[in-house]
């Protein structure tokens, strides 16, 4: 059955022009020489410098996106294949299809923001900004390498600049935070060497680590199901599930705001990019086993993760719980067996994206001011920040999943997939949207308590007394106004987004669907070719499991 | 030239374009905006005004039997799904058009006297426009998607012109509560729509009533899941037309601005919730139970309205619990199947509650005058009284009002009320038992509140029954400072309105008698030709003379009891029963239960939570760590500061181990 599969891998689209590489190259190269611009020590030149290699990167994956992408094809495109080490039995190989292209064009473009949300920094710039940089083109590396060490490599790489940018910048407890975030990380990133080396190795044929050899090979259950349980620990670290999260809150609790960003708004969608990819893709058969209990971790996320936002009284660690919460819905997208779902989830992880960095900048933008996270300690700063205020209630309600804004979009679809997914049993699916829907109860509890507690009510006399409340300036609603533009965007036309990948999605959805009546009924004929298998099959529920 | 059908989607769109005009001006130019005072409010004026034009148009076209217009478009897809979003036209829909583009018209000119001194004028007047566009919006949608959508987005706006006022601390609390409170009705309708769409395939209003009997007839649809997925449905209009027991959030959204509590929590947007229960009448007309929890419903919140509103002293108050019971007849004569009384009593009550609405307005922006800009002593009744002879515009409309909301012929409300009775009358006797009551405690609570702020000796300068209030409130009296001003009648852009309003409030029950109804005639011409001809003055006079007698009976109480002070209500009633006072003084202890219940169980419940997450969860990665030395606290104390060292060994061993298997992988390449 994975002759179709390959059928709809095997044809990349080769890029005429290298962008992807361009896009990654650019930014670690413009790192590189970062010790090379002139600049006085207190950052003003550097960070011209780093805005605009940012931008360059980001202009050109746009310009991969609008000349080498064509959003109808479900295959691979934009595709370059180099030996780079044959004695490794290493090939630099990139390429975009419909899972990574979406989420390269996010990356590049929050980090151009992040560079602007870093205009303050002025403690060791040439070294912030170096690693912001080299931080760019190893995300953009994570979403478009096509092959499972290089992606080992960059997963690992990227996290250097994060533990650094941690360590050096972040708050009082930064290097408890930062050394926690390592070893999480790195920790749980063993299982993909672990993985990739199995994977690479088994299954019969040359030894490979490129995504169309892998998914060419016909592994065993047992072994999928080995591989598909390490992979889930190392990307549910990162996504991340509960109860694998308690890095997350220390590690956004002490980042600064354009680090806060680039975290919240990126390094959360290479987990669920990674789930994607070689849970869904490469391992199907391991897939329909494990798709109930994403669904169930997904719903424990969306609760628990809002319950403890609730409570939480301090700003970041509140709004980094309710990452956790959103990143929920991605979970049941992905462990649902309808194209809706999974479209869902992925437009979740692209809105989430985007609605997190905004939350995440303006948090860093109030405590500039306040220099206080505890909710206690503020109280009416709306008199004096007014364009603040508007700012927070528009990002507040776009994460509360307002219609008209993405977040909307994807957990209706997240919803109306689940619901109609009829891989699962009537009962499974009726507990599980009705736990998902409480989610949609308490997330204006949390978000509308903490808008109130910050700005509503009178001033606080100590808070007003001892800091200066200075209203937003241009450069910070030029930001949030960046990441409102799709944000409000993708609400009201989601098409706009959602063609991009939808053929990719369709296909994966497909697979996924034939593999799972592969493993219900393993002697079922199926012949070689075949079209797609209807979106909604008649197999026995596995959700009852 | 294109039919005002065919631009039926500008009507939301125009007031749209205005809002998003001045409020990217409000961010960016923020002190020059709000300086254009003038230019935004005529901007916003026009661009409403123009919507009412349009949606007259349509009126004018559906009355002469244009045929209803749909359009859609594909929103979003994935797979075999679709989800289309689009308009539609049809003569319920141009009903409610005309009469929200009517009524925020003339909220709108209103707002520009009543805002005259606020500081955030101009953000007013954007959320109304706001407002407006997506409550039309969701009159012309034509699927239950769609209605969801503009659903949560009235919701939003209510939420930020309940908390316009940002820095009152009641106003912080009211918003949110309005905004939960609603959601946990959305919780329900987003399920519902969610099961509807599993069982039907469909969100169109008559593709789902179709799907859903297919599905039962076939079998693929068990009863007793249609059932539960149509009463989940009703939740949201349950919390957005405030029926018992998501009624809650209503009085306190009496915290935002009174041309906000006229337009959205009188006129339009509780009625959202009948309207769409009216939009899925081919549904519940299926489900005979479903529709006698409606009734139920109805009716419980119609009583509990009315006997709450019995003892407020609050004037906003009074009249908002008057909302929640009239809102309560709507939906009772919804669940008696009757659409068609229950949008007639929505029209009515629509132009003679917007005017209530907007005279307690014209009051309380009187009383500031003479007590100060604090709504605990503007808007008490027991510091009014004797207002007619200085504000006689206000009054004489307040008093129509009050006339046409207790059902005295020929007014509005005597038309519509009578049709929603003698319907119930036919299909529950006891809910119409207890909607009759009701219309006699109507009429006295209405006229209380007339007589305690109109007539009489004016009381505003009590100093110690301000006092008293103030520290009622959780004041204190010594920081408060009354301006000491008179009482007079309001300007122009403020009076006029209630005038225009006093029109409707008088003929509009014309055109919906029982023998004739023109109202009727356009939203269900069958129906109208039924009730024609099964119209018997035999039948109609008893129970009319039944509703309006009870009614002389509430106004003659009010009258003994505020007017001639003849009797002592609080000695004979109060006195005798004080329990009986209590429960309608505490609200039937509702807001009690719910703030013990729900609020405080879900800070407790949230508050376990994060101490299990910080204690159990962390606790075992910390202890983890300890133990193997690899924990953040472990290597805190063995190295101090040196992160790229350990960055720099995890780096190392990354491609240690990579060129290693590389070297042990290449032979076999």
């Amino acid at each position: 059955m994975f002759e179709f599969a390959v059928a709809g891998l095997s044809d990349p689209v080769q890029a005429t022009v290298p962008w992807l590489s361009l896009s990654i190259l650019v930014p670690i190269v413009g790192a590189l020489l970062v010790p090379l611009v002139p600049d006085k020590g207190e950052g003003k030149q550097v960070r011209w410098y780093a805005l605009i290699v940012t931008l360059i990167t980001f202009l050109i994956t746009v310009a991969a996106y609008l000349t080498g992408y064509d959003p109808s094809l479900s295959g691979l495109q934009l595709s370059e294949r180099v030996s780079w080490l044959p004695d490794l039995g290493l090939t630099w190989a990139v390429g975009a299809d419909g899972l990574s292209m979406p989420l390269i064009l996010l990356t590049s473009f929050i980090t151009s923001l992040a560079c602007l949300a870093a205009w303050p920094v002025s403690f060791k710039p040439r070294l912030f900004y170096f690693l912001l940089l080299a931080m760019d083109g190893g995300q953009i590396a994570v979403f478009a390498v096509q092959d499972m060490l290089l992606f080992f490599l960059a997963w690992e790489l990227e996290l250097i600049p994060v533990y650094l940018l941690l360590a050096i910048w972040g708050g009082k407890k930064r290097q408890y935070a930062a050394t926690k975030f390592i070893l999480y990380t790195a920790g749980s990133s063993l299982f993909i060497l672990l993985a990739a080396l199995a994977m690479g190795f088994f299954g019969g044929g040359t030894p490979s680590f490129e995504y169309t050899a892998l998914a060419a090979k016909d592994f065993g259950t047992g072994f999928q199901l080995l591989c598909y349980a390490g992979l889930l620990i190392a990307f549910g670290v990162k996504l991340p599930i509960v109860p694998l999260h308690t890095w997350l809150p220390d590690a956004h609790g002490e980042a600064t705001a354009p680090v806060h960003m680039l975290l919240a708004g990126i390094l959360l969608k290479m987990g669920g990019y990674a789930l994607l990819r070689f849970n869904c893709e490469l391992l199907p058969a391991a897939h329909s086993q494990f798709a109930p209990l994403l669904i169930v971790l997904g719903v424990v996320n969306i609760i628990y993760a809002a319950l403890t936002s609730f409570a939480q009284r301090n700003l970041k660690r509140k709004i980094a719980y309710s990452s956790i919460s959103h990143m929920g819905f991605v979970l049941i997208g992905v462990g649902s067996f309808s194209a809706l779902g999974t479209s869902g989830a992925m437009l979740q992880m692209i809105s989430h994206g985007l609605i997190g960095a905004s939350l995440f900048f303006l948090v860093g933008a109030t405590y500039d001011r306040t220099h206080t996270l505890q909710l206690d300690e503020m109280g009416g700063i709306g008199q004096k920040m007014r364009i603040m205020f508007a700012l927070w209630t528009v990002c507040a309600l776009a994460s509360l999943a307002l219609p008209g804004m993405s977040g909307f979009v994807s957990e209706l679809m997240v919803f109306a997939g689940f619901a109609t997914d009829e891989a699962y049993t009537l009962p499974f699916r009726v507990v599980i949207c009705g736990l998902a829907a409480v989610g949609v109860i308490l997330t204006p509890i949390y978000l509308l308590s903490m808008l109130r507690e910050i700005f509503f009510g009178k001033e606080k006399e100590e808070l007003v007394s001892h800091t200066n409340l200075v209203d937003a300036e241009p450069r910070e609603v030029y930001i949030i106004g960046c990441l409102l533009v799709p944000i409000i965007g993708i609400g009201l036309y989601p098409k706009l987004m959602t063609d991009s990948y939808r053929s990719s999605i369709e296909a994966l959805v497909n697979r996924n669907l034939g593999a799972m009546e592969q493993v219900i009924s393993p002697t079922a004929p199926l012949i070689r070719g075949q079209a797609p298998v209807p979106a909604v099959i008649q197999a026995p529920a596995v959700g009852a499991s | 030239m294109p039919s005002a059908e065919e631009l039926a989607w500008l009507i939301p769109v125009l007031p749209l374009f205005g809002a998003v005009l001045t409020g990217l001006g409000l961010i960016s130019f923020n002190r020059t905006i709000n300086r254009l005072r003038k230019p935004v409010a005529l901007l916003l004026i026009s661009c409403v005004g123009a919507a009412a034009a349009l949606s007259y148009s349509i009126l004018f076209n559906q009355l002469n039997g244009a045929p209803p217009v749909e359009h859609l478009f594909v929103w979003a897809s994935a797979g075999n799904f679709v989800l289309p979003m689009g308009y539609v036209v049809d003569p319920l829909g141009a009903v409610m058009l005309a009469l929200v583009t009517t009524i925020a018209l003339l909220v709108l000119v209103y707002s520009h006297g009543y805002m005259a001194h606020d500081k955030g004028y101009v953000r007013f007047f954007t959320y109304l426009a706001l407002f407006s566009s997506s409550m039309l919006g969701l009159i012309i949608s034509p699927n239950l998607l769609e209605i969801y959508v503009f659903w949560e987005l009235v919701g939003m706006c209510s939420y930020l012109l309940v908390g316009f006022w940002y820095d009152r601390d009641g106003a912080a609390h009211a918003a949110q509560k309005a905004f939960v409170v609603n959601r946990v009705g959305d919780f329900g309708l987003l399920l519902g729509i969610l099961g509807l769409f599993w069982a039907t395939g469909s969100f169109d209003f008559q593709g789902i009533a179709d799907g859903l009997q297919n599905g039962l007839a076939a079998g693929t649809v068990a009863p007793w899941a249609a059932l539960l997925l149509c009463l989940l449905v009703f939740m949201g209009p349950m919390a957005k037309s405030a029926q018992f027991p998501l009624h809650v959030w209503l009085p306190d959204a009496m915290e935002g601005p009174t041309p906000i509590s006229a337009l959205i929590h009188a006129a339009t947007m509780v009625a959202a919730g009948v309207f769409l229960v009216a939009r899925l009448d081919p549904l519940y007309a299926q489900f005979p139970i479903v529709q006698t929890v409606i009734a139920v419903v109805g009716t419980i919140t119609c009583f509990l309205g009315a006997s709450i509103a019995l003892t407020q002293m609050d004037l906003k108050k009074g009249l908002a619990y008057s909302t929640v019971s009239q809102l309560g007849y709507m939906m009772l004569a919804m669940g008696c199947g009757a659409p068609v009384a229950g949008i007639f009593h929505l029209v009515t009550h629509a132009f003679f509650k917007a005017m209530l609405f907007l005279g307690s307005g014209s009051v309380i922006h009187a009383m500031e005058e003479v007590v100060g800009h604090e709504p605990v002593l503007a808007q008490d009744m027991r510091l009014m009284g004797g207002l007619r002879k200085k504000m006689p515009v206000t009054s004489i409309t307040f008093f129509i009002g009050c006339i046409a909301i207790s059902g005295i012929p020929p007014l509005a409300g005597f038309w519509s009320k009578d049709e929603i009775l003698g319907q119930a009358f036919n299909s529950y006797p006891i809910l119409w038992v207890v909607g009759f009551l009701t219309a006699g405690m109507t009429a006295f609570y209405m006229f209380r509140l007339y007589f305690l702020t109109f007539e009489g000796e004016f009381r505003g300068n009590d100093t110690a029954m301000q006092a008293q209030l103030l520290t009622a409130a959780g004041k204190d009296p010594s920081e408060h400072h009354a301006h000491g001003g008179s009482v007079h009648e309001s300007a122009w852009p403020m009076a006029a309105p209630l005038a225009v309003l006093a029109v409707p409030s008088v003929l509009i029950g014309l055109l919906g008698t029982p023998w004739n109804s023109r109202f009727a005639g356009l939203l269900n011409p069958e129906e109208a030709l039924e009730m024609a001809e099964q119209f018997s003055w035999g039948e109609f006079l008893p129970l009319a003379g039944a509703s309006v007698a009870i009614s002389v009976a509430g106004i003659s109480l009010a009258v003994l009891a505020y007017a001639l002070r003849r009797i002592d209500l609080g000695q004979l009633v109060a006195g005798r029963f004080p329990a009986v006072n209590a429960f309608l003084a505490n609200k039937w202890y509702l807001d009690v239960l719910n703030e013990k219940l729900f609020v405080r169980g879900s800070r407790k419940l949230a508050r376990e939570v994060l101490e299990v997450d910080a204690k159990v969860v962390d606790g075992v990665v910390n202890l983890t760590g300890l133990l193997t030395l690899g924990s953040g606290e472990g290597l805190k104390y063995l190295e101090t500061g040196r992160a790229q060292f350990y960055a720099l060994i995890v780096f190392a061993g990354v491609i240690g181990l990579v060129v290693l298997f590389g070297v042990i992988g290449g032979p076999i390449a």
